[in-house]
This record gives C-alpha cells, structure tokens and sequence, in this order.
C-alpha cells in the first residue's frame, strides 16, 4: 500500500510506525548511519532490534523519534509526520537512552525523576495528587519504592535503569522506545521485565521497540526481530 | 551616606540573589562560559559608546543583550558547542573594546569610562535602576516558579526531555536571554571584571551543603544575597571597591561551605556504612 494513500486514522489502527527508505547521516559524515530503512510495525507489537556496536540500532529509534533528521526518506509515528509532527507525537512516546547513568552528585531525587516523566503531558507540568501516586505505583512495580526519597546519583546502575524504566512506564506510552533497558540489570530482574512487564504492555496495546546488541536474548511475546548491521537491515524475522 | 548604602544594599541583594539563581542553571545547562561573552558585549558596547556619542550604559546593555539572544541560535545553526561561540564572541569583543578605544577621541577619558563598566560602582545604583532590578527578579522569580516541572526535566537531561515533548530550545533561549539580562544587570555594581564570580562562586557553594535541586537553587540565590550585602557592608567599612569586596565574602563563603561540605559527605559515608 502506498504511503500517501493511507489516512491517519488508518495508519492508528494499523500501523504505528511506517519508514520509507530512510537514511540518516551525522553531521560531517559521508556515509550514512542508517541507509535505505524500509519498515513496518503493527501497533500492538513487540519489536526487537537486534545487531551488533555500530550497526545503527540506536540512530533507528532516535531518528524515528525525531531527535535525528533524516536526509531522506519518509517516517510516520503513529500516522505523524517525523520530524515535522514530532514534538506532538512525542508526547505520546515513552524513551528509555541506553546512556541514562548520571553522576553521584546528581542532585533530583529517585521520585523527581520519575514525576518529570509526566510534566510534558501536564498542564505547566504541574502534577496532582493521583500523579504522585501514579509515581509510586511504577516505583512499586520496578521493585525501587523504598528508594523514593533517595537522590538519583546515589543509586547503583541497576537501580538508576529501573528508575528510568518507572519513568518510561508512567507515561502510559502509545509507543515505548527501550535502548538496551537491561544492560545494568541483574538476571532476575532481567527475566521479571522480558516476561512479565513488556508482555503485559504489550497486551495493553502498547507498540515496544526494543534495541539489544545480545543476539541470543528474545523476550517473551517477541512478534518480529530486526537484524542490523553496519547501518541496513540485513534480516527480518516473524 | 545612608541612602547610598541602603541603596547599594538592596540592589545588591537582588543582584545577588538572582545571579546565585542563575548560576546554578548555566552550570546545569553547559551554559557556564555565557556569562563571559554577554558581560564583554557590555564592555565593546560602552567602548563604542565613546566613538559615537552616545550613553554607554544604553549601548552596552544593547550589546549583552543582542548577544544573550543570538548565542542559542547560533551555536544551533551552525552545530558549534555553545560555549564554543561563546568564547569566540569573548575574545572578539575584547579586541573590539580595544579598537574602540583606541579609535575613541579623548582616548584617557574614554579608558577611564570603560573601567567604570569593568570594575562597577555603587554610585550606578539610582533609583530608577532599583525599580529595573526588582521587576527583573519579580519576573525571573515567577519564571522558575510557574514553569519549574518543565525546567527541571531539561536540567536532569536535555535529550530525554526533547524526546518526551519539551521544548528544550525554547526553554534553553529563555535561560539564555535571562542570564544575559542578569548579567548586564548586576555589571553595574560588579563590573565586568568581577560579574561572573557572583553567578558562579555562590552556585558551588550552594553544591557543597546540599543534594536536592530545588534547596540548591534556593541556597545559590540565599549565598548570592548574603555575598553582595556583606561585600558592600565591607566596601563602606574598610573603603574598598564594590565589586572586589562582593567577590571576596563570596570566595570567603565558599570556603566554609567546602569545609562543611567536606564534614558532612564524611559523615554520610560513616552513617552509610
């Protein structure tokens, strides 16, 4: 089917994210960091993306998310126009960056954190009282409330990716981008999220893309995986 | 006597606090060498004041500003780290102070004016620039009050709040253009030379005694305030310079914010363990 003959509500339905030979350069580079991206994602899917250092995983979800332009190519979210609708669409995305660890002075408490997740969605960002339970309930399910009041730079690596990954979950996204959420993470907690906490938002009807440079990890509930390397899609899976 | 040094009092303390304010932001945000560009586009701008007959004071504030609201942009446009352009802008201002100077009739004269903008004076403080201060911290106050859930997101980590919806180069440019404002403010009293020391020394300060962002904030402002009226009360005292005298209780208060920085992260380590 043909890019501009879909309307919105159809790609909704159907379709939350829709790229067409998409290339993305860095600024100052020749050779592009993804080439000729072509691919479809059902909403309602669990996507992995797999590949190995470098081969583009990352500048996949952010061009996708309008953080990177792309040279060319065409990209709906969630039948938005990327980068143009960007900023709207956004506010319906949940990202979790693989470089999320913050120094020991870091002055935001573990429950700020989190709360930031939902002051893009706020009116001047102002949370209520329902909020701020809403906070503690994604500490709660990521196993870190007891570590509500504790600064954010305090905490080990593990603990810092949970906090993060409460903030994604809280945001009730339509679309979560998770770059390799489980790389501080301990087995047991690993395995708790890969077979409990996605399939769950995936049965809720949240879209997850998730990037893994681990080609032997598949969660459960996987739908398609997409292998990388060296900035194309080499093979796609289910 | 009086009047002069409630007046200098108050318009330090405001400058002060909203400097202290500022400086925690601009170290949060990268944006630590703004500053120096914005307070040296006053200095080129009172410079050129001289060669062209005009109040330097207008045009130097004309100068920081412009810069303050071209720095953003700039660094976006042409992919250039911010403090980068900024310290492009500083030395280019710098010579052109020199050239403007150089080239101004009455050259001793105009030196000595433009050494007035480098090193302050309380006797700058009038009324009318009162009047200018307090509305600057009303309004500055009212901006991190009314739009704090959405600052704070950007100073946590500016990437993840763009790709969460936030605005960041909006809420980035108006930091930016308060800073400038703040800046050239407080030159005023401080000078030039000396105005980067009340946006940054009380800032580290502030660091040293506590964890959490909002107490930071408010230390920063609180150590901002207590640096510039101490600063003054010794400049009457003792007879000294303004703006050196802010800079060293500043400096004087940091130190005993390290030293009790010091004690108190020991004292959490033994607690912990």
């Amino acid at each position: 089917m043909a890019v501009k003959s879909e309307t919105r509500g159809d790609l909704q339905s159907e379709l939350a994210i829709k790229l067409v030979n998409v290339s993305t350069y860095y600024s100052g580079e020749t050779k592009p960091a993804i080439r000729d991206i072509s691919l479809e994602i059902r909403a309602g899917d669990l996507v992995l993306i797999s590949g190995p250092n470098g081969a583009g995983k990352t500048t996949l979800l952010e061009t996708i998310l309008g953080l990177l332009k792309p040279k060319k190519g065409r990209i709906l979210l969630l039948g938005h126009e990327i980068p143009k609708e960007a900023s709207l669409v956004r506010k319906m995305c949940s990202y979790l960056p693989q470089d999320f660890m913050k120094p020991a002075g870091e002055p935001f408490s573990v429950k700020e954190v989190v709360a930031m997740g939902l002051s893009p969605i706020r009116p001047l960002g102002k949370l209520n009282s329902a909020d701020w339970e809403a906070v503690y309930d994604a500490l709660e399910i990521l196993g870190v409330k007891d570590l509500a009041e504790r600064p954010f730079g305090r905490l080990s690596g593990g603990q810092q990716q949970k906090v993060m990954l409460a903030r994604a979950l809280i945001r009730k996204p339509k679309v979560l981008f998770l770059d390799e959420p489980f790389s501080s993470l301990d087995r047991e907690s690993r395995a708790y999220l890969s077979e409990e906490v996605l399939p769950e938002l995936v049965k809720k009807g949240t879209t997850v893309l998730l990037v893994s440079h681990d080609v032997t990890f598949k969660p459960s509930d996987c739908s398609m995986i997409v292998h990388m390397k060296d900035g194309v899609i080499v093979k796609v899976e289910g | 006597m009086l009047p002069l040094i409630l007046t200098a009092t108050i318009a330090g303390a405001l400058a002060g606090s909203l400097c202290g304010c500022t400086g925690v932001l601009c170290d949060r945000l990268g944006l630590r060498t703004v500053a120096f560009a914005v307070a040296h586009a006053a200095l080129a701008g009172a410079a050129l004041s001289f060669l062209v007959g005009v109040s330097s004071i207008v045009l130097g504030m004309i100068f920081a500003l412009l810069t303050a609201l071209i720095l953003g942009p700039l660094a976006d446009t042409f992919e250039i780290p911010i403090d980068m352009v900024s310290m492009t802008l500083f030395s280019l201002y710098n010579a052109l102070t020199f050239i403007f100077l150089i080239l101004s009739p009455g050259i001793v004269l105009a030196a000595e004016k433009v050494s007035q903008v480098l090193w302050g004076s309380v006797l700058a403080v009038t009324p009318d620039y009162l009047i200018i201060l307090f509305t600057i911290a009303i309004l500055y106050a009212l901006f991190l009050v009314t739009l704090w859930h959405r600052i704070a997101p950007i100073l946590f980590d500016k990437r993840l709040a763009e790709a969460e919806g936030i605005n960041v180069r909006a809420y980035t440019y108006a930091l930016i253009a308060l800073t400038g404002l703040v800046v050239v403010l407080t030159l005023r009293i401080t000078g030039g030379f000396l105005v980067f020391s009340l946006v940054y020394i009380p800032a580290s300060s502030a660091l040293q005694l506590s964890e959490n962002m909002k107490r930071i904030v408010a230390l920063s402002a609180i150590l901002g305030l207590t640096s510039a009226i101490a600063g003054v009360y010794v400049s009457f005292l003792a007879d000294l310079p303004v703006g050196s005298s802010i800079v060293i209780c500043a400096a004087g208060i940091l130190l005993i914010a390290s030293i009790a920085g010091y004690f108190r992260r020991k004292s959490l380590i033994k607690f912990v363990s």
